[in-house]
């Protein structure tokens, strides 16, 4: 395959692991909730890549088919709903605290 | 294969026959007659939303259309009729065998009808018990009851997901609706904390749980779960490390986010702080149905990745046999794939369930059938062990943290922790059990029925006794509850009754519970010992369990000595807490079960048997 075509199914997946990887990371540090949420969006982009990568019949003989794009379309909705909700949430934390700041999220605890 | 056969094979699956025009109703064996309960629910959800937008709708007590919607909902699933000691007959049209609907993305087998039963049950009461102690208000009515039942919907599908893409997508329809019922009550500190923590989580675990879908569904080359057991078994022998790697690696991600919906340590930092900022009534919700659901997808991926499961029959095939033959009974041995295969180029025109029975390697010869679970045997193991150490870390964590709490959610959040790590117990017995011993297997999924719905009710007792306590006493610390015994007898007895059955004593429920998950333990070390490979690690998890019940007992007793024991406190702000009432009523209500199943729990029993009958091939 890499002899016919020279990009293959694994320039995708590496670049879906850095899409992820990176969207790890800033899950983890940011202490925006909007950061956070950003992280996420990172981390379904490259789990879609991949999908979509895996479903690409140019790029392996076997493949996951259509599958791997229907599951990359459904994901990309559910993506856009679970970030409105999540916005929503930080919005009604703001009114209540005055900040989006996750550290300061610290008053039930025990 | 042509657009016309894609087409009519479609309205096949989905109404089980072509004739009858575009509005005929779906036959009883067809994916949408299966689908009714979801549908009642899909329905009620509508209603919610519209009736308020006629004139006069505001009048309505939302109220009865969520009790209505759920109860016609309970009749069409119908556990009774399917479970019961009198089943329809083999063969025909309702009985309920494995049936993959949809075009595979769900399956509809016993186990289905038993898990959507308990949790349509359970909304069903939760309704009751939101009416009863006042959360929602009338006004913020509909989208609660919304909330509610989009999310039951999505536990209904967890329940009965055959493919990564239901996997995913039911996880998320039951997630998010819950990251918004954390933080229903407006204008509270708290309430908003625990929606964003709740929200912030579980975002990411779904993520990284999408992630290793990814990798799984990509390297088997399929996202339906029967056929990627298939692929698995033919390809696992001679894999190349790597990409076992890769495998286990996907696995793991997958399994932080089932952990996160079982809340398992060291996924569980969201349970207890949404637990403390969110209401009784929410906490019930997420501390059974999620649960529950979570359970029940943790035995379907589970299956997926270790088991063949028995060749179903086709959407609609019973129906076309009976309009060919109506006196002959039908049992027709094909396993139907996903829609996308089919339209896959390069395949040979043939119907949809020859083709998918080439990918799914001769599910219908035992030998192939019988060397194919061999080969997934390592994946079984690996499972299995995995489940187990995280049952027993979960178990133990939840019991020693719950042992310092004050505040009486916070420990029942922590307690319904441990509890999940009792139930996944079962299911690393299930993995153990699975290549050599099907039957005893399926027993021990069982045992994980049977636990579940003890459980419903234990803990729907505990939080609605703390919701109308709240709504008395405007506390849920702990040491406010002294002396209480004094005051409302009844309440406290019940909630003794109720924490003494989550410890596990006879001879309330919560004993037949965990009883039975522990025979399942001795049951897998035995079968494990005559198959020549002894799994010790169950009898280090049936010490585990035995030991944290002796654990639990402390901070359970410790709440009802606070409750009878103690002095009144002085300064107790005055009460009125009536026992004679709606709301005591429905205290008792749901401790009976617990008090009385002992008496006779064969029916229970029986239909948990009946609902593991199709999980595994028979060897």
């Amino acid at each position: 395959m890499i002899g016919i075509s020279p990009v293959s199914v694994s320039h995708y997946l590496l670049v879906g692991a850095v899409l992820f990887v990176t969207g790890a990371v800033c899950m983890a540090t940011k202490r925006n909730a909007l950061g956070v949420l950003m992280g996420v969006e990172l981390v379904l982009n490259g789990a879609n890549l991949n999908f979509v990568a895996f479903g690409s019949k140019y790029l392996r003989a076997e493949s996951l088919g259509l599958d791997g794009q229907l599951i990359a379309l459904f994901v990309i909705v559910l993506a856009a709903a679970e970030a409105a909700v999540a916005l929503a949430i930080a919005l009604n934390f703001y009114n209540n605290h005055a900040t989006i700041d996750v550290d300061q999220a610290n008053e039930l605890k025990g | 294969m042509n657009l016309h056969e894609l087409v009519s094979q479609l309205i096949i699956d989905t109404k089980g026959s072509v004739s009858g025009g575009l509005f005929s109703l779906p036959t009883a064996d067809s994916s949408l007659g299966v689908f009714a309960p979801e549908l009642c629910l899909c329905a009620t959800i509508v209603l919610l939303l519209f009736i308020r937008l006629f004139k006069g709708g505001s009048k309505v007590d939302l109220f009865w259309v969520m009790l209505i919607g759920t109860g016609l909902a309970l009749v069409a699933s119908s556990p009774w009729k399917h479970l019961g000691s009198h089943p329809p007959l083999p063969g025909s049209l309702a009985a309920v065998t494995r049936m993959e609907i949809f075009t595979g993305m769900l399956v509809y087998d016993p186990f289905t009808v038993y898990m959507r039963s308990v949790l349509i049950g359970f909304a069903f009461l939760f309704a009751v018990f939101t009416k009863l102690s006042g959360i929602p208000d009338r006004e913020d009515g509909a989208d609660i009851y919304t909330l509610v039942l989009g999310s039951t919907l999505g536990m209904c599908l967890m329940a009965s997901a055959n493919h990564l893409l239901m996997v995913f997508m039911a996880v998320e329809m039951a997630s998010v609706p819950s990251y918004v019922l954390a933080g229903m009550l407006k204008g509270r500190r708290t309430g908003s904390e625990a929606a964003l923590k709740y929200s912030v989580y579980g975002a990411g675990a779904a993520g990284v749980m999408l992630y290793g879908i990814s990798l799984v569904a990509g390297l088997l080359n399929t996202a339906h779960l029967p056929t990627m057991a298939a692929q698995l078994a033919e390809r696992l022998p001679g894999m190349p490390s790597g990409e076992i790697m890769v495998l286990a690696l996907g696995g793991l991600l997958m399994m932080v986010g089932l952990a996160f919906k079982l809340s398992a340590v060291p996924f569980h930092f969201w349970c207890p702080d949404v637990f403390e900022g969110a209401c009784a009534e929410v906490n019930a919700f997420l501390s059974i149905a999620s649960k529950a659901a979570a359970l029940a997808l943790l035995v379907r991926v589970a299956i997926g990745f270790g088991a063949i499961p028995p060749v179903g029959i086709e959407p609609g095939s019973r129906s076309v046999a009976q309009q060919h033959a109506p006196n002959e009974t039908v049992s027709l041995n094909h396993s139907n794939g996903g829609l996308f295969a089919l339209a896959d180029e390069g395949e040979e025109p043939t119907t949809a369930s020859q083709s998918h029975t080439g990918h799914a390697e001769g599910g219908d010869e035992p030998n192939a059938s019988a060397a194919a679970i061999d080969g997934l045997a390592a994946s079984r193991t690996f499972m299995a062990k995995l489940i187990a150490f995280l049952a027993a870390i979960t178990c133990t964590f939840g019991n020693l943290a719950a042992y310092g709490q004050t505040n009486i959610k916070r420990l029942l959040a922590y307690s319904t922790i441990a509890h999940a790590g009792y139930m996944m117990m079962s299911v690393a017995a299930f993995l153990v059990m699975a290549g050599d011993a099907p039957l005893q297997a399926q027993d021990a999924i069982a045992a994980l029925a049977i636990y579940i719905a003890t459980y419903v009710f234990m803990n729907l007792a505990a939080f609605a006794i703390v919701a109308f306590l709240r709504n008395a006493m405007h506390t849920e610390q702990i040491a406010d509850y002294a002396g209480l015994i004094r005051r409302c007898p009844l309440t406290v007895i019940c909630l003794s009754l109720t924490l003494f059955s989550l410890v596990g004593l006879p001879p309330l429920s919560g004993f037949i519970g965990k009883f039975a998950i522990f025979a399942s333990l001795v049951d897998g070390y035995e079968v494990s010992v005559s198959a020549g490979h002894p799994a010790g690690f169950l009898m280090v998890l049936l010490v585990i369990g035995g030991m944290n019940t002796a654990i639990s007992l402390f901070y359970y007793l410790r709440v009802v000595k606070v409750m009878t024991m103690e002095e009144e406190p002085a300064d107790r702000p005055p009460f009125v807490y009536p026992e004679v009432s709606l709301q005591g009523a429905f205290v008792w209500l749901v401790t009976a079960p617990t008090l009385l199943l002992m008496l006779n729990w064969n029916v229970l029993s029986e239909w948990a048997h009946a609902a593991t009958l199709y999980l595994l091939a028979a060897a």
